[in-house]
């Protein structure tokens, strides 16, 4: 049996032993509808209220401006969406390379009415503040930036458009699922008015996320039904996701210190050891300006899902930036908008480290990868 | 994994593959959408081909499929494989996922257009 490396943590993670015991007892004699008024409704709704201020402990912003919902899609959506409906018509400013939950959403109000702008970004995949300020419109009712790249990990500057924002009374959203418990997220220092995070990027359980809404901000419910969440989303509460996705962030709060600088450290002697190894690889994204686990690549000549297809043999999991569906496949939207020509943004692999990767984990994909590429290379009727 | 025994053997260890000197016929396929593209080699004696090489840029399915046709062509007289079908290189290969089968519809087209370029040599000699 091959060794078995999972660095595809941008994607997903492995529940925290800890997140989980939290959970369990809401599977079980914890069950109650937290809406219910009887000691078992009583239980729950304490797991979802401690859950609430362990949030927002972390992210320091009051309890009621947290709300739950099912993942970082509906966040977005409910963010942008929400302040949309609160202001009927407008202009939204959003940039090339955010995750397809604000993208088509932000399309979607196009065909409602809306205007939008989509940002270019540079070729680290850093949206420039400028930009931002040169859009901005006196009909713009919303800024929507994600914090950083799922993909390439480019941490955006999102303090210097929060000022932008902020000096115009703008809302300012942003897309932390990717950031959250990875690097320092500060609301207030930064300007921003929402925050959407999800649980499973954060060693969580799936179908739990948050939604930060500064007091103050104008928006609607998108979702209609109970007065749960104060009105702000509608549904009985995912009692024990919420407990999971409380824990969780509070240990990424709690770990967080310690472990960027050690996969900050993983990170670069995964692309120092295949880069001096072979020509023709390039790193995406910023330099330094980066998630501390995120390894983005291109390999000229090289399709991307023969690597992982090579590499899954090898027991190890990363992901393809360009995906072959229905048999179409397309170069990653994001690295053609940071102009990677596309015979090189076909060959990108993304490497996403996590807290049970180790040097040994690291050395073995290197091992791995330098002789498969090569291999692929020597099939390939491209001149390398 | 979705992908046969077949398949993963053929991609783990690719039969006939490289570029061929002085062939007796060049073939290529393609896959636009896809940007997949297989060129096979043939060396043809007595009108069978008698050794068969490929190169492929593609996904993991599309190079499977390449080994796995070159394999199954060698032995073939020439005039049976300008009516290849791409079924016939699915079931070399163990069979595709329904959004791959575009591998088998590059290798067999390389492969038919290799034996039209050596049925033309041969016209031509």
């Amino acid at each position: 049996m091959n060794r078995r490396v999972y660095l595809d943590h941008n994607a997903s993670t492995p529940v925290h032993p800890e997140v989980l015991e939290a959970m369990l007892p809401y599977f079980g004699e914890r069950f109650g509808n937290p809406s219910s008024v009887h000691a078992f409704g009583r239980e729950a709704r304490e797991g979802v209220d401690m859950a609430r201020e362990r949030v927002a402990g972390v992210l320091r912003v009051s309890p009621d401006e947290v709300v739950f919902t099912s993942g970082g899609t509906e966040s977005d959506n409910l963010a942008i969406k929400g302040v949309a409906a609160a202001r009927g018509r407008g202009h939204l400013i959003t940039s090339a390379i955010e995750h397809h939950a604000v993208l088509r959403t932000c399309q979607a109000l196009e065909t409602q009415g809306f205007d939008a702008t989509y940002l270019p970004v540079d070729g680290d995949g850093m949206v420039d503040p400028d930009d931002v300020r040169r859009a901005l419109r006196p009909d713009t009712i919303l800024v929507s930036i994600m914090h950083a790249n799922s993909e390439v990990g480019t941490i955006q500057p999102v303090a210097a458009i929060g000022r932008l924002t902020r000096e115009r009374g703008i809302p300012f959203h942003v897309d932390a699922v990717q950031t959250l418990g990875k690097v320092p997220v500060d609301v207030n220092a930064f300007g921003i008015d929402l925050l959407s995070f999800s649980g499973h990027k954060i060693y969580g359980p799936k179908g739990i996320a948050g939604l930060y809404i500064r007091k103050g901000t104008k928006m609607l419910s998108i979702q209609h039904g109970g007065e749960h969440e104060r009105r702000r989303r509608a549904g009985t509460e995912n009692v024990p996701g919420i407990v999971g996705l409380g824990r969780a962030v509070e240990i990424r709060g709690r770990d967080m210190a310690a472990e960027a600088p050690r996969l900050t450290a993983l990170r670069n002697r995964l692309w120092e050891g295949i880069g001096a190894a072979m020509p023709e690889v390039r790193l995406n994204g910023h330099p330094t300006e980066r998630l501390p686990g995120t390894c983005n690549m291109c390999f000229r000549h090289v399709e991307s899902e023969s690597i992982v297809l090579g590499l899954d043999l090898k027991g190890i999991g990363v992901s393809a930036g360009s995906a072959c569906t229905s048999g179409n496949v397309e170069p990653s939207y994001v690295l053609v908008a940071m102009g990677i020509p596309v015979d090189w943004a076909m060959g990108s692999v993304r490497c996403s480290l996590g807290r049970s990767t180790t040097a040994e984990d690291i050395d073995y994909v290197i091992e791995s990868v330098v002789p498969l590429v090569a291999k692929l290379r020597s099939l390939s009727p491209a001149r390398v | 994994m979705r992908y046969s025994e077949t398949l993963i053997d053929h991609f783990r260890n690719p039969r006939n593959a490289g570029m061929m000197r002085e062939p007796d016929g060049v073939g290529e396929g393609e896959y636009p959408e896809c940007m997949d593209l297989a060129r096979v080699y043939l060396r043809v004696r007595d009108g069978q081909v008698v050794e068969a090489r490929f190169q492929t840029y593609g996904c993991g399915p599309t190079i499977a499929a390449s080994s796995a046709g070159t394999e199954l062509i060698i032995g073939s007289p020439l005039g049976t494989l300008v009516g290849l079908t791409g079924a016939q290189i699915e079931s070399a290969v163990g069979g595709l996922p329904e959004d791959r089968v575009h591998a088998a519809e590059v290798v067999s087209a390389a492969i038919r257009a290799a034996a039209r370029d050596a049925l033309r040599r041969m016209a031509r000699s």
